[in-house]
């Protein structure tokens, strides 16, 4: 416990690094995630098959090894990043984007497909009608199946720390732990609670915006 | 688990010829038999942990699986390093046979608790002896003494000469590693980067990622002996990193036979031997003069 | 505009030449052809399965055909895209379940198409929007969500989205089967007077009633066929193939 007292700078800094990798790769995911999806619904089949092939290769690859690739494999083809902070938002974002696909192609496909006529049917393109449309009504079954994917982002976000050379939460448990032998345990625990203070609310907010756009139908 | 993970981020990869992907040099190193003959009879005083070990004929062991040299997990499973052979040495006066050795992998984080909690009985695992580590635990040896150096591109570029260039370059070591705790205590304004393997800090500096890695000499000549186009030693060490047997606080019975054992090995060659089957086959160099062992 | 309404009325405003249709092995339109004149009303009749969906959803291109052609205006319907998009905007559809868009309130589905596809600005889409409520009779129902509304009043307001874009054409897919009997001729009437005010209409439906005061003429299709065209006057008391008085003896005793 007194090794994290003693250390509430180092663990502010690194739970805001975590914090920040996180929220930045969510975004991105996101949209990358929903781009993704409106390729594996398309009426066009190379993109259908382009995201397909997008989701198969990123969701069978491990997170690790898509660190690896994004920090290690890509300056090899002289794709580099500023730092290991972007290059690991990088990494997270291109993993997580392949589950978020998923997450909205399922919902896409929980919208009843009168919808999706209706709207073609008064002229919007097939871009419109997925935009205006459909993916307002997908977004509350949506949102719960997100929410998970951002806690499951927040945690493997310590990959980054842990392995490849960001200064994040996860980061500071080993150095702290070599420091103070004795509080290993105090250490750790704190570092898992550090998470939990991100990944609680979270839930919670999940739940209230469930609540909230239930309200629309 | 982390030598498994990197070798399947190699074989995702299938491009980068990684320090940490292959385990040649351990296997290239490493003596086919031990070197010291495993001992037939062997009487110890009843209720100590030799008696108890001696009996159930089968110890475990801590140690690294990923540190080329010292103790590098081969493909099989069977770690093989200068740690490997010491341990070897130990538990043949032990009466126990290379095959009665259970190995685990042990990582700098969690040497303590793995004594503490007596999920091995020794660890032999590039193990600094230091004063924060003998309040939970306690060593017998050193049995070796290594030194943190500095690992640069070849050629030097930046022409590092010692630890003070520390302050002014991209510095890269393992996190919670006591090299790393070195340049967080004395530069901590130092741009340094921190990696869970020095694999991939050596990847990093090939990259142009970082300026240099620092860690142990030891570590650091095995990836300039696997890699000289690469990279290059400034062979300039700044600290002293005595190497010791972890063994669980207060077994001081234990403690002083494993003492005697490193004493014996030092003498009758068999140490020798072991590093000049593994580490000193990588780099080339003959074994240093060992040391004296500590017994506090 | 006059010249164009000249040429208009002398060439179809929809036409289907030689249309073959399949869904996998299955041959669902066979040899459609029919010409559908501005300001025309048609009504489709058949037994259930017999493509009178298909011909609808064809004409949209909610559907491909894989053989013959189909025109609007003289031009053939494009194959996908921002030019499919266009010619979709100018044939309206009501369908059955009238698909009415469950996140927006009446007044919002009503002018999503002319201020996203027509790029009408949103306070003149809404005064429209709400002229056009008050045609169908559910002005004071603007601000609700469809879930709200009894079945009656979602098809008039679907009938009213449909309206919005100035269709050319309107295609009716039983635009009355989904609805409690109490409800069907609210919808009629609305559609009645669609056609009284010159709406060229396709209808599919087994409301004879309408039939016989709105349609032009009444096509008869039986198993992917079109069996028999006449005017209504005709069809009902003297259906010439067997299959449409089979077909007649059915629905009239039930
Ligand atoms: N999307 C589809 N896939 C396969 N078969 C279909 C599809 N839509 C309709 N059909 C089949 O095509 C035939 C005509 O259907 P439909 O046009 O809906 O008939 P109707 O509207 O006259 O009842 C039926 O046999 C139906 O099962
Ligand atoms: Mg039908």
């Amino acid at each position: 416990m007194q090794a994290l007292l003693d250390n509430l700078d180092r663990l502010w800094s690194g739970f805001l690094t975590t914090l920040g990798m996180s929220v930045a790769a969510a975004v991105i995911a996101t949209i990358l995630g929903t781009i993704l999806a409106a390729f594996r619904v398309s009426p066009l089949p190379p993109l259908r098959a382009l995201g397909a092939t997008y989701v198969q290769l990123v969701r069978n690859t491990p997170l690790t090894a898509v660190f690896f690739i994004v920090i290690f494999g890509l300056p090899a083809v002289d794709v580099t990043f500023q730092n290991f902070f972007i290059a690991a938002i990088v990494a997270l974002s291109v993993y997580t984007a392949a589950f978020v696909c998923e997450v909205v192609r399922s919902g896409i496909n929980s919208v009843s497909t009168g919808q999706a006529e209706a709207a073609r049917a008064i002229g919007l393109t097939f871009g419109q009608s997925l935009r205006d449309v459909v993916l307002p009504q997908a977004f509350r079954s949506v949102v719960p199946p997100l929410g998970n994917l951002w806690i499951a982002l927040v945690k493997n976000s310590a990959i980054a720390g842990g392995g490849f050379a960001v200064a994040d939460i996860a980061q500071l448990a080993p150095s702290l732990a070599r420091d103070n032998p004795a509080q290993v345990l105090a250490i750790f625990g704190g570092i898992a609670l550090a998470y939990m203070v991100i990944t609680v609310p979270s839930g919670i907010a999940v739940g209230v915006i469930e609540r909230r756009t239930a309200i629309l139908r | 688990m982390r030598v498994r993970r990197l070798t399947a981020a190699c074989a995702a990869l299938g491009l980068v010829a990684l320090a940490g992907c292959s385990s040649e040099a351990g296997n290239d190193a490493t003596a086919p038999d031990a070197t010291v003959p495993v001992e037939e009879e062997v009487q110890f005083d009843e209720g100590t942990t030799m008696a108890e070990l001696a009996e159930a004929g089968a110890i475990t062991v801590g140690t690294k699986f990923d540190q080329p040299g010292f103790g590098l997990v081969s493909p099989d499973g069977v770690p093989e390093g200068f740690d490997v052979e010491i341990a070897k040495i130990i538990a043949a006066k032990l009466g126990i046979a290379p095959e009665d050795i259970e190995w685990v992998e042990t990582i700098s984080a969690n040497r303590e608790p793995f004594l503490q909690q007596g999920q091995v009985d020794m660890v032999a695992a590039t193990y600094t002896i230091n004063d924060d580590r003998k309040e939970l635990i306690d060593f017998a040896g050193p049995y070796y003494v290594a030194g943190q150096d500095i690992m640069v591109a070849a050629g030097n570029p930046l022409g590092v000469e010692g630890e003070e260039s520390l302050a002014d370059i991209r510095v890269c070591s393992v996190n919670g590693s006591t090299p790393a705790g070195y340049v967080q205590e004395n530069y901590p304004d130092a741009d340094l980067t921190l990696f869970d393997e020095y694999s991939l800090c050596a990847e990093a500096l090939k990259n142009d990622q970082v300026d240099a890695v620092t860690t142990d000499n030891v570590i650091l000549t095995s990836f300039v002996a696997q890699d000289p186009e690469a990279f290059e030693l400034v062979d300039n060490p700044f600290t002293e990193e005595p190497y010791g047997i972890g063994i669980p606080k207060g077994d001081d019975d234990f403690r002083t036979f494993i003492n005697d054992v490193l004493e014996e090995s030092f003498e009758d060659g068999s140490w020798a031997a072991a590093w000049d089957a593994t580490a000193g086959a990588i780099t080339g160099a003959p074994a240093p003069e060992p040391p004296a062992v500590d017994r506090y | 505009m006059s010249s164009d309404q000249a040429t208009r009325t002398k060439q179809p405003l929809v036409a289907l030449a030689g249309v073959n249709k399949w869904f996998g092995d299955l041959q669902v339109l066979k040899d459609i052809n029919l010409d559908i004149a501005n300001g025309e009303v048609i009504v489709v009749i058949g037994p259930s399965g017999s493509g009178k969906s298909t011909l609808c959803r064809c004409i949209n291109r909610l559907e491909g055909v894989q053989q013959g052609e189909i025109r609007l205006d003289g031009v053939l319907l494009p194959e996908e895209g921002k030019a499919l998009a266009r010619l979709r905007s100018e044939v309206g559809m009501v369908f059955q379940s009238f698909n009415l868009f469950a996140h927006k309130t009446i007044l919002e589905n009503v002018t999503l198409g002319p201020i996203k596809v027509r790029k009408v600005r949103k306070a003149e889409a809404e005064q429209r929007g709400r002229l056009l409520l008050e045609r169908v009779g559910i002005a004071e129902q603007a601000d609700k969500f469809p879930a709200q509304l009894s079945g009656g009043q979602q098809q008039r307001a679907a009938i009213a989205r449909a309206l919005a874009m100035e269709p050319k054409v309107l295609l009716f897919d039983e635009p009355t089967s989904a609805l409690d009997p109490e409800m069907i001729n609210e919808v009629l009437d609305v559609m009645t007077s669609l056609a009284r005010e010159g709406m060229t209409m396709v209808v599919v439906t087994h409301e004879m009633g309408f039939a016989r005061k709105a349609a032009d003429r009444v096509v008869f299709m039986d198993h992917g066929k079109i069996v028999e065209e006449a005017t209504p006057e005709t069809f009902f008391t003297n259906p010439r193939s067997d299959r449409a008085k089979d077909f007649l003896s059915k629905i009239l005793t039930h």
